[in-house]
């Protein structure tokens, strides 16, 4: 190819480049960066111009209570995702091809399963007369059914099992990208199995770790479903306070202050995500 | 030695016990809620004293149920043509523009997959009441498809990327148009991303709850919706039922995509 076409062909595509990204930006402008923004400009100005919202919101200690609640579960929930997750995905990465593809089956059944349908099981069998109690109470390691469910250990079970495959499958691939070479390596070297997975396997896999498991806590502080439904009234997380003032309270102003401060702290960590990653692997994983 | 199948000894053991747990894990409220379906108590007593079919005689006695996943089907797929439409188009700039800001505007297209959808939900919300859109079929595509459009960008973008563009320009020295050239030779190239993305972006619409919470009206309820107000309302086995027959079409989409791919990638 000549260099004459090649220039006529790379000018030929230039401006319908740029058109052909006209219907995207105008429907994310018009209904997602307006309605925002627009929200934005409510929390400061009902009901009365200024910053009272956000200083009711910090200022008091039901709402502290909401906000440390909120941080605290999505906490732990990324702390035990990440547990769980890691020998999972050790194993998938390894795993004899056909072995593999059933347990990935399994991943993806879960996942593709509606929201709702698996929220609702977890609300039966954690509750007071639900299978889990009941098996426990029969093999006789409790006398007294355990309080499993409008509660922390509630949304912990509910959200840990809803986030595991988005853990488990980006980590599959950190963990297929390393080379077994210098596993091997480090044992003709004499390192025992716990130092080659402390000072190799470990740091190794550490990238994969700590994007998935950001990707975990932030999705985990915006949560509304799961933590609604199983969780109790006396531990509200922020997304439900925050539909709550909407929508039984009529509390604009509030309700966008603190949809507002809910915003901020998820774009900020998204960005320290971006940074530790960089922008494609970040949002590749879907 | 840690990441040689055939010689990890007791560690291995070990990890496949591990992994087999996690997955029965994973199954047990998807295997559960359909047994579930089967039982006889109303009370949601497991093992059930008897089984039965009655709460899907329940189920479709009830055309609400029925209306409600026929409006979620309508919504999802409208959605998911539109999604697909517009990060086609928008993949072919992101992944081939040479443009200032495309990463910026890459991360923008992006946002509204990691924004606490609650917060998308309230805005939307605020903003259809204003326009008018509230509770109206129009207006769920739109938000819908706000949601779904990362969905259905991230797919296109990746089989973009991973195409020699060079067979593109040599359909078109050969005389195509460079239309042409995209609809006959790059298109039928990424329909795999393509079909990723139509999948991505129709269950993305059909499971969504917050959005459609807010927006739903009397007149109009998705299925996610309907199921919510009832699991509000009590936990009774009918919904059950009905996560059943979700589960089931789970399956269905889980086996037509691998079978799909499969004649694809040969």
């Amino acid at each position: 190819m000549s260099v004459e076409t090649q220039r006529s062909i790379a000018t030929m595509r230039m401006p319908g480049g740029l058109g052909s990204l006209l219907p995207a930006l105008i429907l994310i402008g018009l209904f997602f960066v307006v309605p925002v923004l627009a929200l934005l400009l409510r929390s400061v100005t009902e009901p009365a111009p200024g910053l009272q919202n956000y200083s009711a919101l910090l200022g008091d200690g039901t709402y502290a209570r909401v906000f440390f609640n909120t941080f605290l579960v999505a906490a732990v929930v990324t702390i035990v995702t990440v547990l769980v997750a890691f020998p999972v995905a050790w194993m998938l990465a390894i795993m004899p091809p056909a072995l593999a593809s059933i347990v990935f089956g399994v991943i993806i059944l879960s996942m593709w399963t509606n929201l709702l349908t698996r929220t609702y099981a977890w609300m039966v069998l954690l509750q007071r007369t639900g299978v889990i109690n009941r098996a426990l109470m029969a093999s006789g390691i409790i006398d007294q059914p355990l309080p499993l469910i409008n509660n922390l250990t509630g949304v912990t079970i509910g959200m840990v099992y809803i986030m595991l495959p988005f853990m488990i499958l980006p980590l599959v691939g950190t963990l297929r990208a390393i080379d077994p070479m210098t596993l091997r390596a480090a044992a003709l070297c004499g390192a025992s199995p716990f130092q080659a997975f402390r000072r190799i396997l470990l740091p190794l896999s550490l990238p994969g770790i700590a994007a998935g498991g950001l990707m975990v806590f932030v999705m985990s502080l915006g949560y509304f479903v799961t933590p609604a439904l199983l969780g109790g009234t006396s531990n509200m997380m922020l997304a439900e306070m925050i539909a709550q003032m909407i929508q039984s309270l009529l509390n604009w102003g509030l309700g966008s202050a603190a949809a507002f401060i809910l915003l901020v702290v998820t774009m900020a960590l998204y960005a320290l995500q971006l940074r530790l990653v960089g922008a494609r692997r970040a949002t590749g994983g879907a | 030695m840690l990441l040689d199948y055939d010689r990890m000894g007791w560690l291995r053991v070990a990890l496949l016990c591990f992994t087999t747990l996690v997955a029965a894990f994973l199954l047990l409220p998807v295997v559960f809620i359909v047994l579930l379906s089967f039982g006889s108590s109303r009370w949601l007593a497991f093992p059930p004293p008897g089984w039965t079919l009655k709460w899907y005689q329940e189920l479709f006695a009830d055309p609400s149920w029925l209306e409600a996943a026929l409006t979620s089907a309508r919504i999802a797929t409208m959605t998911a043509l539109l999604a697909v439409l517009i990060g086609l188009l928008a993949s072919f700039a992101l992944v081939r523009g040479r443009f200032r800001g495309r990463e910026i505007l890459r991360g923008l297209l992006l946002t509204p997959m990691v924004l606490p959808v609650v917060v998308f939900a309230i805005a939307i919300y605020a903003f259809f009441l204003r326009l008018g859109l509230g509770g109206t079929t129009i207006g769920f595509v739109i938000a819908h498809t706000v949601l779904a459009l990362p969905f259905a960008i991230i797919p296109i973008a990746t089989a973009l990327e991973g195409f020699d563009k060079s067979i593109e320009d040599a359909a078109i020295v050969c005389g195509a148009s460079p239309l042409e050239a995209k609809l006959r030779i790059t298109l039928p190239s990424i329909r795999i991303g393509i079909f990723s993305a139509a999948i991505f972006s129709f269950l993305a619409s059909w499971d969504e709850v917050v959005v459609a919470i807010f927006m739903a009206s009397p007149t109009l309820q998705t299925l996610p919706v309907k199921i919510w107000g009832s699991l509000r309302a009590d936990l009774s086995p009918v919904i059950a039922a009905a996560s059943s027959l979700l589960v089931g079409l789970t399956l269905a989409l889980m086996i037509v995509t691998a079978l799909l791919r499969r004649r694809f990638q040969t």
